[in-house]
């Protein structure tokens, strides 16, 4: 859109020998000047941590002793490792049921917010608001929500017959669980959507209305090929953050821990069934101090995102419209 | 001829009161969906709201209701006794106060004149609830925090995210608005390049850096356990935050600069007097996302702080649900303590917010 055009390369008249004039070179010196906080930062929290954790998937940490390399042993046990996949099928069942949901259901409600009813921005705001609740706040309250004896979730389910399940401690139900607490905090996603909404040309609505075109057909035909490419950019959105959802399943297994016997988080709990990549990844690092194999699993997790962006990417030519200039 | 006009009038005017029809009944499905979802999204903030205020045996109560309820107490002869409705198969049900229930036989005064007693089975007995808000609740979860050995609350918990918060914010407004400048207005060779570098750094799960991260952090400096190693790097910019300001600066007018650079001043001049007050919306912006993603960060804290006294809000939450026998009106409040600060910067920079969440949607 209009950001995409302006940070393409400004047309300047091309100069096939640029001479090193005293002021570009005055410039280069005062430019990189200018971006010297974000030099440091790149070289010292990015670009050495990114070298450093490459070297260390290759290798085995030990605490009291220098590091020992593996070669590609750490990626093999990943292979063999029953929880790793474990793990890397309840991300992809995030990514699959989670995101596409999430994108449909904010859609629906910048839809209805488009409508143009009284009190739009009253029912802005209140669509808005959990999605600025701190998220260990919220999670925290969703786990009292899905209480099985006396959660609002199951007693409102009880008030319509209906046997509410055990939504914390059934490994069947806690994703679920975790997609409906999703649902509710999408409020950014709505307002992008929304802003998109109200910027599809009314022209073209009214013109697609003459020529008899019903809301359905106007929705289908005109709006969502209009806004696909918000639809793109919150679907990469929301695949990257799926691969790296952390808090809230890490929350979860505390309400698990904190009725276990054994006191203290269980990460995945119940049976595995809210280990995330990203929690075993922290599980692996943190609580077992295998820093060599969860840098592996890292190193993994990147190339999935960077497959998965690229894919969708490549299908979205299909399927986003760019406006008659692209 | 006639009647034909009048067909065509009758069935134009069909059609009309058709689509007014139409039109009323979409308005109509419109509002119904609208407020059904509108419950599913405002209903658990107000319930987290309303736990906060009851009493413990509340809570647990079945079925639950919205409201606070408690016990209601009365003086009798100078004793404060719960109020209970007893109802003897026999009798008609009467308000009286509650002296004692010893196996199964309850003991009963009218409030009224205490030397009426009256005993019954206790199973008759129901006490009398009334809305009554728990406001100590707040006071007792914020002073009683989670580990009450370690003279540690909330309210340090509430220092700790400011701080880290404050410099947070103070750090990522300084570093991103001095890179983006050096990116937006000074044509330096080879810098649409080193663009595309920071914007790919976006693209970097923050699992690939985290290891060697904390271990430079906790085993080469030495900073576990303090704010350190949350702080800092924001004083060294972030691509996202960079893009946004780059946005801005391109969109203001160059005479305004060269004017300025023909008075003499130097580029950090022009910069700090003449870019950065123009630029005050979309820093205001920035410092409000920042404090928002501060605020709520978990793993950055979850990694580097293990102590008690250094723990942030989101950690000190955390680590009060991980204990038993959670007491959920108090975590409720708490949470309502925890979201409060960005509550009141949400009502008055509303339109900062949506404009913001609105500027990164439309980068794409």
């Amino acid at each position: 859109m209009t950001a995409s055009q302006a940070s393409a390369p400004r047309k300047r008249t091309p100069r096939k020998n640029r001479r090193w004039t005293k002021r570009s070179r005055r410039n280069l010196v005062t430019g990189l000047l200018f971006i010297t906080p974000w030099i440091i930062g790149f070289l010292a929290f990015t670009f050495y941590p990114m070298v450093s954790s490459l070297y260390t998937s290759f290798t085995i940490y030990h605490v009291r002793a220098p590091s020992e390399w593996v070669g590609l042993a750490n990626y093999q046990e990943m292979l063999a490792d029953r929880r790793f996949w474990k793990a890397l099928y309840n991300t992809f069942y995030m990514v699959i049921f989670a995101v596409p949901l999430m994108l449909f259901g904010s859609f629906l409600c910048a839809v209805l917010l488009n409508l143009k009813l009284k009190g739009q921005s009253f029912y802005r705001l209140v669509y808005f608001l959990p999605s600025i609740i701190p998220l260990v706040a919220s999670t925290i309250l969703w786990v009292w929500l899905f209480n099985t004896n006396n959660g609002l979730i199951n007693v409102a389910l009880g008030h319509l017959g209906i046997d509410g399940p055990s939504w914390l401690t059934d490994p069947q139900w806690s994703k679920p669980a975790l997609i409906i607490m999703g649902l509710w905090g999408m409020g950014s996603t709505i307002i992008i959507y929304l802003s998109g909404l109200q910027d599809v040309p009314a022209s073209l609505l009214e013109a697609a209305e003459l020529d008899g075109a019903s809301w359905w057909q106007r929705l289908w035909h005109v709006t969502i090929p209009m806004v696909s490419p918000i639809t793109l950019f919150n679907l990469i959105l929301g695949v990257i953050a799926m691969f790296q959802y952390f808090t809230q399943a890490y929350i979860f297994a505390g309400a698990q821990s904190s009725t276990a016997a054994s006191g203290g988080r269980v990460l995945g709990a119940p049976l595995d069934s809210t280990l995330f990549y990203s929690v075993y990844l922290y599980h692996k690092a943190f609580i077992n101090l295998k820093f060599g194999y969860a840098s592996a699993m890292a190193w993994v997790l990147f190339i999935i995102i960077m497959i998965c962006t690229i894919v969708l990417l490549r299908f979205s030519e299909r399927w986003t419209y760019y406006g008659e200039e692209a | 001829m006639a009647e034909t006009m009048a067909a065509n009038q009758i069935a134009a005017s069909q059609a009309r009161s058709s689509r007014r029809m139409r039109k009323l009944l979409e308005r109509t499905l419109g509002y119904t969906a609208a407020t059904m979802i509108g419950f599913f999204f405002i209903f658990p903030v107000i319930w987290m709201f309303f736990t906060a205020f009851k009493s413990d045996q509340d809570v647990f109560r079945f079925p639950p209701t919205l409201l606070p309820h408690a016990v209601q107490y009365v003086d009798v002869a100078g004793e404060r006794l719960p109020l209970y409705t007893v109802s003897p198969p026999d009798g008609e049900p009467r308000k009286l106060a509650m002296v004692k229930v010893s196996e199964g036989q309850g003991t009963y005064v009218n409030p009224d004149d205490p030397s009426e007693v009256f005993q019954t089975r206790a199973r008759y007995a129901e006490p009398v609830l009334t809305v009554q808000f728990q406001w100590h609740n707040f006071v007792d979860a914020m002073n009683r925090g989670a580990r009450p050995g370690l003279k540690v609350n909330f309210w340090t918990y509430f220092k700790n995210s400011s701080i880290i918060a404050f410099f947070t914010i103070i750090g990522t407004l300084f570093s991103c608005s001095l890179a983006a400048y050096g990116f937006a207005r000074i044509h330096w060779p080879g810098r649409d390049v080193v663009f595309i570098l920071v914007l790919s750094t976006m693209m970097l799960p923050f699992q690939v850096t985290m290891i060697p991260l904390f271990l430079f952090f906790t085993e080469t400096l030495h900073w576990g356990n303090t704010f350190l190693p949350i702080i800092v790097p924001s004083f060294f910019a972030n691509a996202f935050d960079i893009f946004l300001l780059r946005q801005f600066f391109r969109g203001i007018p160059e005479e305004m600069l060269d004017a300025a650079r023909a008075d003499g001043a130097s580029e950090f001049r022009v910069f700090w007097s003449i870019v950065l007050p123009l630029s005050k919306p979309v820093l205001a912006t920035i410092a409000i996302f920042t404090f928002l993603w501060a605020w709520n960060d978990f793993l950055g804290p979850l990694l580097y702080l293990n102590s008690p006294e250094k723990f942030t809000l989101a950690l000190g939450l955390q680590d009060y649900q991980g204990q038993r026998n959670v007491a959920w009106n108090q975590l409720m409040a708490a949470s309502v303590v925890f979201t409060m600060p960005v509550m009141i910067a949400f009502f008055f920079a509303q339109r900062t917010f949506i404009e913001g969440i609105k500027l990164t949607g439309s980068k794409g």
